[in-house]
C-alpha cells in the first residue's frame, strides 16, 4: 500500500478544534512534593534539592516541575550502553556543547526495571533497595540524578510512590541502605533526560547548523514515560493544546521540523519486556504493523523520533523482519537526543553512532545535508588508529 | 427576627417547583438564580426532549417558569447570588448579591432550600483518551441536545449529517481514576433517548451506544430502551472505549468488545460522550456559605436519604435537585415538593410558637 501525501500536522491536533481545555488545579491527583518533604521534615529520608539553576517545565495537572540544567549524575541505560551507543554519547555530548557540568558515574547499577516488566523479578524491597542505592551513590557526589532510560524513570516513579506510601517497605529498604552504610534519599524530581532535552530545546536550537525544515517527523512517546505515574510528565497548551505528552514533540518543533500525526501515536511500540524476551515475533508484529506501517501510510515521515531505549530498539530493530514479510516499513527511527545533536552538527558516527542502527538512515543523512559517505570515511580512518594500537579509545576531543 | 418567607436558591426545575409549591400554599418565597434567566441546565444547555416522555424541554421549563411567576408571594430575583449567611432554622440572615458585585441587600428567612444543581463532567480531564478538546466531532450529551433541538445533526467538522455516531457510556462517572466513583443515573436514558432523536432526524445514520452496564430502570425500559433497538435499530455494543484518534477524515474509536472477547477498532463521524453529573459551582460555594455538609464528591451530603431525601447536616435547610447528587426530572420534582412541604411547614411551626 503506498504512503499516502494526506497527512495530518501535528498542530492540526491542537489548532483544528475550536474547543480550549484550562486544567482546574482542583481536581488534580495530590502532590506528592508535599509528602517527600512531610516525610523529611519527620527524619524518615533526606530529599534532595534539584540544584540551581533549574528550568520550570509544566506536568499533566498545572504543576510545575524543576528540570535541571546541570550538576546531572547521569544514570546510564543498559540497553542504550549495550546496542544504541550513539543514543547514551550524544545525551553527553549534548551537555558538553552546553557548556553543563555533569558526571557520567562509574558506580551506577543498573534499575533492574526491565527484570521488573517481564515478571521475572524479585520483591519490592529489593527492587525500592536498588533504586534508592543509585539515589544515594549520586547523593554522595552532590550531583542530581538524571535519568536516561524511560523504563528506568517511570519504575523510579512507581517506586517513589511506594517509597511514601508504605512505611513498612520503606524502613525495610532503610536498613538495607544502613547495612551498605549509605543514607537513604529521594530526589526532589526524578528527572528524564527528554525533559532536560525539552528544557534547553531553545539553547540547542540557538545551536542549530543543520537545515531540519524539509524533514517530516513521527514521533513515538514511551510508554513509560508518560503512562507511568501519569500526573508526572510534561505537558504544555501550546503542544497537542495540552491534551498529549509534549515531550520529544516539542523539542522538534524547536528545530524546524514538521511533525505528523498517525492514528497509533498512543500505541506502545511493542517492546514489551517479557514479549521481546520469549515472544519476539509478538513484539515484531507488534512494532512493524501497529506503528512503522501505519505512520508509513498516514504520514510517510522521514525519521521516527522518540525517547527511550526499549521503543528506539523495538522500532529501529523489528523493521527488517516486516520487510522479509513484505510488510511496507523502511524508516529509520533514532532518539531525540541523537536527532538534536544531528541538528547541532554532530558526526553521524562519531557522536550519533548510527552504524549500530538496523534501518536504512542514510537517505535521512542525505536528507539533513549530511555527506554521509565522507563522515563514513572519517570514522574508517578513526577505527584504523585504534586497530593499530595508537591510541585505545576515540575521546571527546576526536570526535568533534 | 422570625420570618415567614423561605429563600430558594437557584432557579432550574427544582427550585421553579419548589416555588410554585410555596406560592400556591399563599406563603412567601425569595427565588435568587445567578443566570440571567430561569430554567436551570435544561435551558441554559439547550436541551431538546425530556428523556422519558419526549416532551420539548424548552416547553416544559416554560410552564414551570409561568406557574412560578404567577404567584404573587414569590419574589424572584435574577442574576443574584446568595453571598453569606448566618442564624438558625426560622431566623436565617442572608446577603444577596448582584453576580459579581459584592454589594447587596440582608434578606431575614424562614427556611433555606437549595436547588443549585449539577455541572457535566469536563471531558478533557482525564484519564480516558477521548480527544474532546483536540477533536470537534467528539462532543457530549449538552453539545448534541443543542444540535438536536435545532434539528440539525450534523459532523461539525463537515457541517454536515453524519453517517456514523456512537455513543460512550459512563464518562466521568463510575471512575475510581477521577474520583466520581458513582453512577449518575440519566446518560444510559439520555443517550438511548437522543440515539432515537438522531435515527429521526438522520435516518440514514447508523447510532452505536458502547457500555458498560445499560442502566434503564422503571419505564425507561419498555419505553426508552426497546423502542430504541426494536424500532430505531440503535445497536447497543457492550464494551469499554479506550481511545479516540483522527485516522483520514473520520475518527478511530479503539475499546474492547466483551462479548466477542476482542479488541475493536470502528470508524465514526461522531462520538457523543454521555458525561456525568458534577456538583455545580453554585452547590460548593453555596454549601460553604450556608456551613451545610458535602459528600466526598462535595454534593450537599443528605444525611438521613432513603426516608428523608431533601434533609441536610443543618435544620432548616433543604435540598432538592441534582445538588444533593445524580438525579432524574422525577427525583428533583418530587424532592422540590418534598422540600418545598418541609420549608412552608417549618415556618407555620415557629410562626405558632411566635404567637
Amino acid at each position: 500500500m503506498t504512503a499516502t501525501a494526506d497527512f495530518i500536522p501535528y498542530n492540526a491536533v491542537n489548532t483544528k478544534s475550536s474547543r480550549s481545555f484550562e486544567r482546574q488545579a482542583e481536581y488534580a491527583p495530590e502532590d506528592f512534593h508535599d509528602h517527600l518533604f512531610e516525610l523529611e521534615a519527620e527524619g524518615e529520608w533526606i530529599v534532595q534539592r534539584v540544584p540551581e539553576p533549574y528550568v520550570e517545565v509544566m506536568t499533566k495537572f498545572g504543576r510545575k516541575k524543576k528540570i535541571p540544567l546541570e550538576l546531572t549524575w547521569h544514570h546510564k541505560s543498559c540497553g542504550q550502553c549495550g546496542h544504541i551507543p550513539g543514543y547514551s554519547t550524544a545525551i553527553f555530548w549534548l551537555n558538553r556543547k552546553l557548556n553543563f557540568k555533569y558526571i557520567d558515574p562509574t558506580d551506577q547499577t543498573s534499575c533492574t526495571a526491565w527484570n521488573y516488566y517481564a515478571s521475572a523479578t524479585s520483591n519490592a524491597p529489593a527492587q525500592a533497595g536498588v533504586a534508592m542505592r543509585n539515589f544515594a551513590a549520586a547523593y554522595e557526589t552532590g550531583y542530581f540524578p538524571l535519568i536516561h532510560c524511560g523504563t528506568s524513570y517511570g519504575h523510579y516513579k512507581e517506586v517513589r510512590e511506594e517509597m511514601m506510601h508504605h512505611a513498612e517497605m520503606r524502613h525495610q529498604v532503610r536498613d538495607v541502605m544502613k547495612k551498605l552504610g549509605k543514607p537513604l534519599v529521594m530526589p526532589e524530581e526524578i528527572v528524564h533526560y527528554s525533559e532536560w532535552v525539552h528544557a534547553v530545546r531553545d539553547r540547542i536550537a540557538a545551536l542549530q547548523t543543520r537545515d531540519f525544515s524539509n524533514l517530516a517527523v513521527t514521533v513515538h512517546p514511551a510508554c513509560h514515560y508518560y503512562k507511568l505515574v501519569q500526573e508526572d510528565a510534561i505537558y504544555d497548551p501550546d503542544i497537542y493544546g495540552g491534551q498529549r505528552t509534549a515531550t520529544v514533540s516539542a523539542l522538534i518543533v524547536a528545530l524546524g521540523a514538521q511533525v505528523r500525526d498517525y492514528s497509533t501515536w498512543f500505541d506502545c511500540c511493542g517492546f514489551g519486556f517479557r514479549h521481546i524476551l520469549v515472544q519476539r515475533d509478538f513484539t515484531r508484529s507488534f512494532a512493524t504493523r501497529r506503528k512503522i506501517q501505519v505512520m508509513k501510510q498516514e504520514a510517510n515521515p522521514d525519521v521516527v523520533i522518540t525517547h527511550d531505549t526499549g521503543c528506539v530498539t523495538t522500532l529501529d530493530k523489528s523493521q527488517f523482519v516486516g520487510a522479509a514479510h513484505g510488510l511496507d516499513v523502511g524508516v529509520p527511527v533514532m532518539s531525540d537526543a541523537q536527532f538534536a545533536a544531528l541538528a547541532m552538527g554532530a558526526h553521524p558516527y562519531r557522536v550519533c553512532q548510527l552504524h549500530w542502527h538496523s534501518t536504512e538512515y542514510r537517505p535521512l543523512l542525505e536528507k539533513m545535508g549530511i555527506d554521509h559517505e565522507k563522515a563514513w570515511a572519517e570514522f574508517q580512518e578513526d577505527l584504523k588508529e585504534l586497530k593499530s594500537g595508537k591510541k585505545e579509545y576515540l575521546t571527546w576531543e576526536d570526535v568533534g | 427576627m422570625t420570618s415567614d418567607t423561605t429563600l430558594i436558591i437557584g432557579g432550574g426545575p427544582a427550585g421553579l417547583e419548589a416555588a410554585r409549591l410555596i406560592g400556591d400554599l399563599g406563603q412567601k418565597a425569595i427565588l435568587v438564580e445567578k443566570r440571567d434567566a430561569l430554567g436551570g441546565i435544561p435551558i441554559a444547555e439547550h436541551y431538546a426532549a425530556l428523556t422519558h416522555g419526549f416532551r420539548s424541554a424548552e416547553e416544559a421549563m416554560n410552564e414551570l417558569i409561568a406557574a412560578a411567576r404567577a404567584n404573587p408571594t414569590v419574589d424572584i430575583r435574577l442574576s443574584t447570588e446568595v453571598v453569606e449567611c448566618s442564624g438558625a432554622a426560622g431566623d436565617f440572615r442572608v446577603k444577596l448579591a448582584k453576580a459579581g458585585n459584592g454589594a447587596g441587600e440582608t434578606v431575614n428567612v424562614g427556611a433555606i432550600v437549595v436547588a443549585t444543581g449539577f455541572q457535566h463532567f469536563d471531558p478533557g480531564r482525564e484519564t480516558q483518551m477521548y480527544g474532546y478538546y483536540e477533536y470537534d466531532d467528539v462532543i457530549t450529551l449538552a453539545d448534541a441536545e443543542k444540535m438536536l433541538k435545532e434539528n440539525k445533526f450534523v459532523t461539525p467538522s463537515k457541517d454536515m449529517p453524519p453517517e456514523r455516531v456512537c455513543f460512550i457510556q459512563c464518562v466521568g462517572s463510575r471512575d475510581r481514576q477521577i474520583g466520581n466513583e458513582y453512577c449518575s443515573k440519566v446518560c444510559c436514558g439520555i443517550s438511548s433517548k437522543q440515539a432515537i432523536e438522531i435515527r429521526q432526524q438522520v435516518p440514514g445514520a447508523k447510532v452505536f451506544i458502547f457500555y458498560i452496564d445499560m442502566r434503564m430502570y422503571g419505564y425507561w425500559e419498555n419505553e426508552i430502551y426497546w423502542p430504541a433497538q426494536e424500532k430505531y435499530h440503535v445497536q447497543y455494543v457492550k464494551g469499554i472505549i479506550t481511545e479516540i484518534i483522527r485516522k483520514g477524515d473520520r475518527l478511530l474509536v479503539r475499546g474492547e468488545d466483551t462479548t466477542m472477547g476482542r479488541p475493536m477498532e470502528v470508524p465514526m463521524d461522531v462520538v457523543v460522550l454521555a458525561v456525568g453529573m458534577e456538583p455545580s459551582k453554585g452547590t460548593k460555594d453555596v454549601a460553604k456559605i450556608l456551613g451545610v455538609k458535602q459528600n466526598k464528591y462535595n454534593f450537599i451530603d443528605v444525611p438521613h436519604d432513603a426516608l428523608d431525601p431533601t434533609a441536610t447536616s443543618a435544620p432548616g435547610i433543604f435540598v432538592a435537585g441534582a445538588a444533593a447528587g445524580p438525579k432524574d426530572l422525577d427525583d428533583t420534582m418530587s424532592m422540590a415538593g418534598a422540600a418545598a412541604m418541609k420549608a412552608a411547614a417549618l415556618v407555620t411551626k415557629k410562626a405558632r410558637a411566635m404567637a
